[in-house]
């Protein structure tokens, strides 16, 4: 039986193939290609400082660590140095973009389960972030916002104050998801023991992210590879032992409350950090990269997100391969987990890895 | 432990960074010893780059250990034609995906991979269009019949004094 593309229990554009005997899964068997998109080549075709409109597009949920990656790789390849404001700005984006797309998961994640209100209350508060994505970048998803060298622009009067209240809010509402799902009784039963990864099965299949945590490995390579100033933000990696879809859910709601430690950190600091917000550019129309190859990684919302990035000298990329998390997720790991599931469970499975189709149809 | 091997070339990129030149034939036996002696358990990806001028193709393992954190990308480079070369699935799991996707994209062969099945590119009938003798343009321009878009109701909208903008 197909189960999606067009199916509401389904991420994005993207099916699975499931063959059931009654509503047991026996075997699935993931089928992409619905989004007809290809980004990898387009980024052949365009120059250097183009390809910053077209990366956010990868992702939709969390599109600010593909800006981000995307550019970290270009700064290596051409020797750019990013000023210590934008770096602090970067983290900030970078840690708003991940509360919005967990409060989007974990909504979805409810919805697969008939729980709509969570779905709508994660709505509704990732759009304070948007609103403020939007006052600073002019975009409320693809924000076009981080550019080789740094940040498009610095911050508006006042923006800090703003995000402050913005996080309280979300703060404040946070116990009333915890009533509503996470404490729930009936979503506790119908998510323990679902999809669950054992560390070793983890470690074996390539997961990253919340999902590897959720396993009992504390691993998160803002820690254990980092990048901008992470190594100078205090902040837990929270981790879950039972590796199933309830605890996937524990760890992103455990994640939320850490971002905005992230965030209310660089409230405290930005201010105090004064400069410029990117470094000089050479002519972007006629500029041409050195010639070489760097892989840039980043800790996204849904876990390892990699750019390999290849220049030829010339002012296009002569190769960028995207590696997003979902890759594995939404591919052998999600077969996998589905195998001996029940039907009703699939979609359930495929919310708790947080699997996005566009970075698996680049 | 990477001077044990011979034929490799190996570049310090940054504290964890490490660049490996290797022969083909060696690749597996790297992998082996990354994952048996050093922790590198986690296949990052599988890049492939396509250099038509020297008709090779650049495969590139980035492999990760969660011992000595340090990320190894692997260089190994194949022969175009026939563009073949040896799975490392029975390594890495991960490799399974990777393998396809540049199997799809480039017309790579890997021998042993569990899965060669189209996946993204499931009606298409191209070449494989990740291949720098690709053209978008090209294609878009043989393949498709361009026409002027210019339905009635539009023209009814303009008979009014409206229309597209």
């Amino acid at each position: 039986m197909y189960f999606g593309p067009n199916h509401p229990g389904i991420e994005g554009n993207y099916a699975i193939r499931v063959r059931l005997k009654g509503d047991e899964v026996l075997k699935a068997e993931a089928d992409g290609g619905y989004l007809h998109r290809g980004f990898e080549k387009l980024m052949e075709e365009r120059l250097w400082i183009q390809n910053v409109a077209l990366v956010p597009r990868i992702c939709v949920p969390d599109p600010v660590p593909m800006e981000e990656t995307y550019a970290r790789a270009v700064e290596m390849l051409g020797g750019l140095k990013v000023p210590e404001r934008a770096q602090w700005i970067r983290v900030m984006v970078l840690e708003m973009s991940r509360i919005a797309a967990h409060l989007f998961m974990v909504g979805g994640h409810a919805a697969t389960l008939g729980l709509y209100t969570n779905m709508f209350w994660g709505v509704a508060l990732r759009e304070l972030l948007l609103d403020r994505f939007e006052e600073l970048t002019g975009g409320r998803i693809y924000h076009m916002y981080i550019t080789p060298g740094g940040v498009r622009r610095d911050l508006p009067d006042g923006f800090l104050g703003r995000l402050a209240a913005v996080l309280d809010e979300i703060e404040r509402r946070l116990p009333d998801y915890d009533d509503l799902f996470f404490d729930n009784a009936v979503v506790v039963r119908r998510t323990r023991g679902i999809g669950t990864l054992t560390q070793a099965e983890a470690l074996a299949w390539g997961v990253t992210g919340p999902n590897l945590r959720a396993t009992g490995l504390a691993f998160d390579l803002r820690h254990e590879d980092p990048y901008l100033v992470y190594d100078r933000l205090a902040f837990d990696i929270p981790t879950e032992r039972e590796g199933d879809a309830l605890a996937r859910a524990r760890v992103r709601r455990a994640e939320i409350r850490q971002s905005i430690r992230i965030l209310r950190q660089v409230i405290g600091h930005l201010p105090g950090i004064t400069g410029p917000v990117r470094c000089p550019l050479p002519n972007p129309l006629a500029w041409n990269l050195p010639a070489g190859d760097v892989y840039a990684r980043t800790e996204s919302s849904k876990g390892e997100l990699g750019f390999y990035v290849v220049s030829n000298g010339g002012p296009k990329p002569w190769r960028v391969h995207v590696r997003g998390p979902s890759a594995m997720h939404a591919v052998q790991v999600l077969e996998r987990l589905c195998v001996g599931a029940r039907l009703e469970d699939v979609a359930q499975i495929m919310f708790s890895l947080d699997a996005c189709p566009p970075e698996v149809d680049r | 432990m990477l001077a044990e091997m011979n034929g490799l070339d190996l570049t310090r990129q940054g504290a964890q960074r490490l660049r490996v030149a290797v022969a083909p034939e060696a690749l597996p036996t790297l992998l082996n010893l990354l994952e048996g002696r050093a922790g590198y358990l986690h296949l990052s990806a599988i890049s492939c780059v396509d250099w038509p001028d020297r008709d090779q193709f650049e495969l590139v393992y980035h492999l990760w250990s969660y011992e000595t954190r340090v990320l190894v990308s692997a260089h190994v480079f194949i022969h175009r034609t026939p563009g073949r070369f040896v799975s490392v699935y029975d390594i890495h799991i991960p490799a399974g995906f990777f393998e396809r996707d540049i199997h799809e994209m480039f017309g790579v062969v890997f021998e042993g991979s569990p899965d060669s099945r189209p996946f993204i590119l499931t009606e298409w009938t191209g070449p494989p269009p990740m291949l720098k003798a690709f053209a978008t343009e090209d294609y878009v321009n043989d393949f498709f019949e361009w026409n002027d878009y210019h339905p009635q109701w539009l023209e009814d909208i303009e008979k009014k004094g409206g229309g597209l903008i």
